[in-house]
């Protein structure tokens, strides 16, 4: 007889993960949509005259950063829609180290399809490059830093997911809160400004307070600090917004992460489990 | 004891007559009851009229007097989050009855399937007509002040108007169906829901970030071409002045997402008639 | 009257159902019986047209189920003890399925009555335990006051009064003309309320018989054991 210490638990929620047709289309998925859209954009502006493939890099995180989230609300959610925290649970009835296990497995899923994604739209962009006969300079100019940047960003996203699956533990509600929060939001604020800002606008408007105020909001959402991660250092926020850094855009993402998963430990610590 | 006693009388004559069968509006009752005994479907009404209005009244903040912004187009300020409510609605109608199990009840007492299609888009389309209509009724509340403060009032006779106010309740509804038949096609919420926001949402936004003869093309054939429905004649005319795609106006964006809904509904019956229901 | 005849059920390489043919007359209560996994279940998805057969037909009084025009009171169907969404009330789930038939609500009332849910009747079908799910699937398949019912596995779960009380309401059925169709992986319980019984392993039919033939001097179990010996694919090892 052997107590279920955190490195067990985390090999059974493993076992548990790796069993699942879902999480691993997923992650094929978010590789391969990294890769596509990555050599779509540097398709498309390699026939601009000051190219520069890496500028092309980051093209496909918007669309990429759907699969890790998906894959950490389904791990999150995953115990309470099936009905197997029941047995679950009676494994390990401190409960804790479960959330613990998941979040570790959930972490080192993303980081592997992450790696894979980052991968893909490096190999994305040597096309473009090639005919170009532009070598992709991977090792200057801060490339090193977007590259780490953009995994960071995308197992944030996937621990924002689990984080907040595990709270709500209801798989619908959890998909609408992170892809209103995650997807949605920031798209309607942007879009709102581009109207604002639109040809019709009068100088009578300020459409510059408008602008900041927003593309301050939208940096303060999970996407949009995460997104400041894998932006250059010394590149500059974005317009108007406070001038996060990578190292702000990871905090504020770590954030959104931390306060709904402790929110989840404390719901998973102090209430019946139904 | 009556013909409808079960059991305890040997007089009961099994099938009695005067048993009448399944019919199509007794199909749309069921679901009509089914769907208002679930809290989930409140909870969706009134998250997606406080969305709306709040994310309205947020937006509204901004606008600014001669910034050119119609009434209209301040109310309906807060339609791409508000598209998120229909969609959950409809992918939980569609998905509902295979994710919960029960399918098995459903479809043994209609065993030909397609009527509780039927019935489950008409009891959706119910649901988020009425849904959109208070949305655009607490937005209008809530940005009264907005409107006084850019100067512009809200006009029911005015054409435009009432086709940006009816646009949005019709986009919305619009929505509500393709999300009722990603769920039948795809039947679980979860998928449904994943691949509705991303058709509606966040494909069109990064083709719209990387525009060009292409992606405008596809932009104008992708479902989220319905919300030229909602925008207002400025809106569309700077709209279509950027595009190298299709101008395809108001309601041609409203056919094209017309057209998504009847393709992922054709396809989801298909699947349901000739597949396995369990 | 259930007809099977040659009914065969493929998933990919998996054949669940194998050239099944027996037939359930009315009037007497047919026992389905068959280890874990032997096709009960699936037999009877098939039989009520949740699932297409590979091959083969069953028909319920000469029909198919889909072809009937009012299956709720042709044929009652109890499935699986989860079949009521957990968000809705034991009435709502009720109320739904009879709407369906223009079944008034009072009868709805009845049912509940008959299962013994009154006191649940109003409580998210979430919280109910196997048994009171069970009474909840019976209570949807005595709705439509059928002439033929077809009940999976539907001791499973209830405690012993709700044991005693199905097989005395299986019996009344088919005492009153109706004709029933039970599945059980428990002979015993097939013993007590069976008249004839159709024994299945790995999706074949293995015996059709009477239960006092197939007891034949011996034990219905050890008849049982005999037939089956070949077929079961689940088998408790020593330990
Ligand atoms: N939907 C399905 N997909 C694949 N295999 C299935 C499906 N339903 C049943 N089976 C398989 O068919 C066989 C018969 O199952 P079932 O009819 O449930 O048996 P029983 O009810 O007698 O225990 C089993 O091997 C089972 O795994
Ligand atoms: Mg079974």
């Amino acid at each position: 007889m052997t107590a279920p210490t955190l490195p067990r638990v985390v090999a059974a929620e493993w076992t548990k993960l790796a069993g699942l047709r879902g999480p691993a289309l997923v992650a094929v998925a978010t590789v391969l949509v990294s890769g596509l859209l990555t050599f779509a954009a540097a398709n498309a502006s390699s026939v601009d005259p000051g190219f520069d493939p890496l500028d092309s890099l980051t093209a496909g995180l918007s669309l990429a950063q759907v699969g890790p989230l998906v894959l950490g609300v389904l791990v999150g959610t995953g115990e309470f829609s099936s009905g197997t925290f029941r047995a679950t649970f009676t494994a390990v009835p401190r409960r804790l180290p479960v959330l613990a296990g998941q979040t570790v497995v959930t972490a080192a899923a993303a980081l592997a399809t992450a790696v894979l994604a980052v991968g893909a739209a490096v190999a994305g962009l040597l096309p473009a490059a090639r005919s170009r006969g532009i070598p992709l300079e991977l090792t200057t100019h801060g490339t090193p830093q977007v590259l780490a940047g953009m995994v960071a960003f995308l197992v944030g996203l996937a621990l924002f997911g689990l984080a907040v699956g595990a709270l709500l533990r209801r798989p619908t509600p959890a998909f609408v809160a992170v892809l209103a929060v995650a997807l949605v939001l920031p798209i309607a604020l942007m879009l709102a400004t581009d109207v604002a800002a639109g040809p019709t606008t009068a100088p009578a408007g300020d459409p510059a307070a408008l602008q900041s105020a927003v593309n301050t909001l939208v940096t303060l959402l999970p996407s949009g600090a995460g997104a400041l991660l894998a932006t250059p250092p010394g590149a500059g926020g974005v317009e108007g917004a406070p001038d996060l850094g990578p190292w702000g855009g990871g905090l504020v993402l770590a954030a959104w992460v931390l306060v709904p998963l402790a929110a989840a430990a404390a719901r998973l610590r102090g209430r019946d489990l139904t | 004891m009556g013909p409808t006693t079960v059991p305890g009388n040997a007089s009961t004559t099994p099938r009695a007559p005067g048993r009448t069968g399944v019919t199509l509006g007794r199909v749309v009752a069921a679901e009509w009851t089914k769907l208002a005994g679930l809290r989930s479907t409140w909870w969706v009404v009134v998250g997606t009229v406080g969305t709306t209005a709040a994310l309205a009244w947020v937006l509204g903040l901004f606008a600014r007097s001669g910034d050119g912004r119609t009434a209209a187009s301040l109310v309906v300020a807060g339609h791409l989050l508000a598209q998120l409510g229909p969609l959950t609605l409809g992918a939980l109608v569609g998905a509902g009855e295979h994710s919960a199990g029960t399918a098995t009840t459903t479809y043994t007492a209609v065993p030909r399937r397609l009527p509780v299609l039927v019935a489950q888009g008409v009891v959706t389309t119910v649901v988020t007509l009425a849904a959109a209509v208070a949305a655009v009724a607490a937005s209008a509340l809530v940005t009264a002040g907005t409107r006084a403060t850019a100067g512009t009032a809200l006009d029911l006779a005015d054409g435009e108007t009432v086709r940006v106010l009816a646009g949005f309740v019709l986009d919305l509804t619009g929505v509500a169906l393709l999300g009722l038949g990603l769920g039948a096609l795809l039947r679980r919420p979860a998928a449904a829901l994943v691949s509705a926001t991303l058709l509606l949402v966040v494909v069109d936004h990064l083709l719209a970030t990387n525009p060009g003869q292409a992606a405008d093309t596809a932009r104008a054939l992708l479902p989220g071409a319905g919300t030229r429905l909602l925008l207002d004649d400025a809106g569309l005319a700077a709209l279509d002045a950027a595009s190298l795609g299709p101008h395809l106006g108001a309601w041609g964006g409203g056919l094209v997402l017309g057209a998504w809904v009847a393709g992922v509904l054709a396809v989801a019956a298909y699947r349901l008639r000739r597949g396995d229901v369990t | 009257m259930i007809e099977v005849t040659a009914l065969t059920k493929r998933y990919g390489r998996t054949t669940a159902v194998d050239g099944l043919t027996f037939t359930a007359p009315p009037g007497t209560v047919t026992g389905f019986l068959g280890p874990n996994g032997a096709g009960k279940s699936t037999t009877m998805r098939l039989i009520v047209g949740l699932e297409r057969p590979t091959s083969g037909t069953a028909t319920v009084d000469g029909r198919p189920y889909a072809e009937l025009a009012a299956p709720l009171h042709d044929v009652g169907v109890m499935l699986d003890a989860r079949s009521a969404h957990p968000g809705r009330t034991a009435f709502r789930h009720l109320l739904g399925l009879a709407r369906t038939h223009g079944i008034p609500r009072s009868r709805v009332d009845e049912v509940i009555a008959t299962t013994g849910l009154e006191t649940v009747a109003h409580r998210r079908a979430g919280t109910f335990s196997l048994g009171m799910g069970q009474r909840l699937g019976i209570a949807g398949a005595l709705l439509g006051d059928p002439g033929t019912l077809i009940l999976d596995e539907p001791v499973n779960g209830l405690d012993p009064d709700g044991v005693l009380w199905v097989r005395g309401l299986v019996r009344e059925l088919a005492a009153e003309g109706r004709t029933v169709l039970l599945s059980s992986h428990l002979m015993h319980e097939l013993a007590l309320c069976a008249d004839r019984v159709v024994v299945i392993g790995r999706g074949r039919l293995l015996a059709d018989a009477t239960v006092a033939e197939l007891e034949d001097g011996g034990s219905l179990e050890d008849a049982y054991l005999q037939l089956t010996a070949g077929a079961v694919q689940y088998r408790g090892g020593a330990r």
